[in-house]
């Protein structure tokens, strides 16, 4: 779901900035709250770990490959906002030291593999909370949820084109890009789903971090 | 607590399966010479854009493979500690 610089428009990179930059504004007020001697290595931690699993590229039916994420587990625990913001960091230095998606995309990815993907799990957790399997689901559905929107972003840079017609940037449009990326991770959420669901029932009990938000 | 840390190592441990279970680019994330092939052009953006950083693709020149992952992972693990841990700095002083 990285977006390399050159895949889109200024206008989707201007739109994208202005949408993602209050939340991150809001997002990062309830990070101030929320680290604390307790968090702070908890958080590191998961957020460092999902650097980690972006890392395991997987091969998908059709010849492509696609990773995990992590955001679910991180909202489920610390709650969407602080999730959202976490994963912006991992994409910060995604793009800064190893060129993977574009500094202009950062926005577009956040807006996707952090707030989509983080408020999704979480209240599909939520709803499901009686459920063993919670985790499981809110791993699976929030990555889908996450495709669909990068697809959606990049099937629409094909109507920006030249004088001749040709695209400018991503060229393929919107039938494209979202069943291509959707149909990627409704594999990539059975990973995303138990890496939720393992994660989640092994450190729980152990990490409390609900008791230590303010 | 130290769960987490054994499980956050052990992942990083395992980086290199990553690089092994496959060759294949993640759709949308191609090499610009794969447009040439499908659309007979280079789109103007993608072409022109010029992204450099220190290790691209998690890749050091110089090193092999694995050891780019490794360093990779280390770099990561260690920003991610250091910007938290300053940003906890910050906020309490600010």
């Amino acid at each position: 779901m990285h977006i390399a610089d050159g895949y889109l428009s200024p206008t989707t990179i201007v739109t994208t900035y202005a949408i993602a930059i209050p939340l991150w504004v809001y997002g990062f007020k309830k990070l101030k709250a929320t680290l604390n001697e307790e968090t702070l290595p908890k958080l590191s931690a998961l957020s460092a770990l999902s650097f980690i699993i972006m890392m395991f590229n997987i091969p998908i039916p059709g010849g492509s490959s696609a990773h995990a994420v992590g955001t679910a587990l991180l909202a489920i625990l610390f709650g969407p906002w602080v999730a959202s913001i976490a994963i912006s960091l991992v994409l910060l230095i995604q793009a800064v030291v190893f060129a993977d998606g574009g500094i202009t995309s950062i926005a577009t990815e956040a807006l996707a593999m952090g707030f989509v993907e983080a408020f999704v799990a979480y209240y599909t957790f939520n709803a499901l909370k009686k459920f063993k399997f919670a985790p499981f689901v809110a791993g699976y559905v929030s990555i889908v949820a996450a495709a669909f929107i990068t697809g959606l972003i990049l099937g629409i840079q094909a109507n920006f084109v030249d004088a001749s017609g040709k695209p400018l940037y991503f060229p393929f449009n919107l039938s494209v890009s979202i069943p291509a990326m959707v149909f990627g991770h409704l594999f990539i959420g059975i990973v995303e789903g138990v890496f939720t669901q393992v994660l989640y029932t092994f450190l729980n009990k152990e990490l409390k971090i609900k008791e230590q938000i303010a | 607590m130290k769960k987490i840390y054994y499980i956050l190592i052990a992942f990083a441990i395992a980086t290199p399966i990553g690089l092994y279970l496959t060759n294949a680019p993640a759709w949308g994330e191609w090499e610009s010479s794969y447009y040439k092939e499908a659309l007979g052009f280079i789109p103007k953006g993608i072409k022109s854009s010029s992204q450099s950083a220190i290790a691209p693709d998690y890749s050091f020149s110089g090193l092999g493979d694995v050891s780019s992952y490794y360093l990779s992972a280390t770099i990561g693990i260690a920003l991610i500690f250091g910007i938290f841990y300053l940003l906890k700095k910050i906020i309490k002083h600010g």
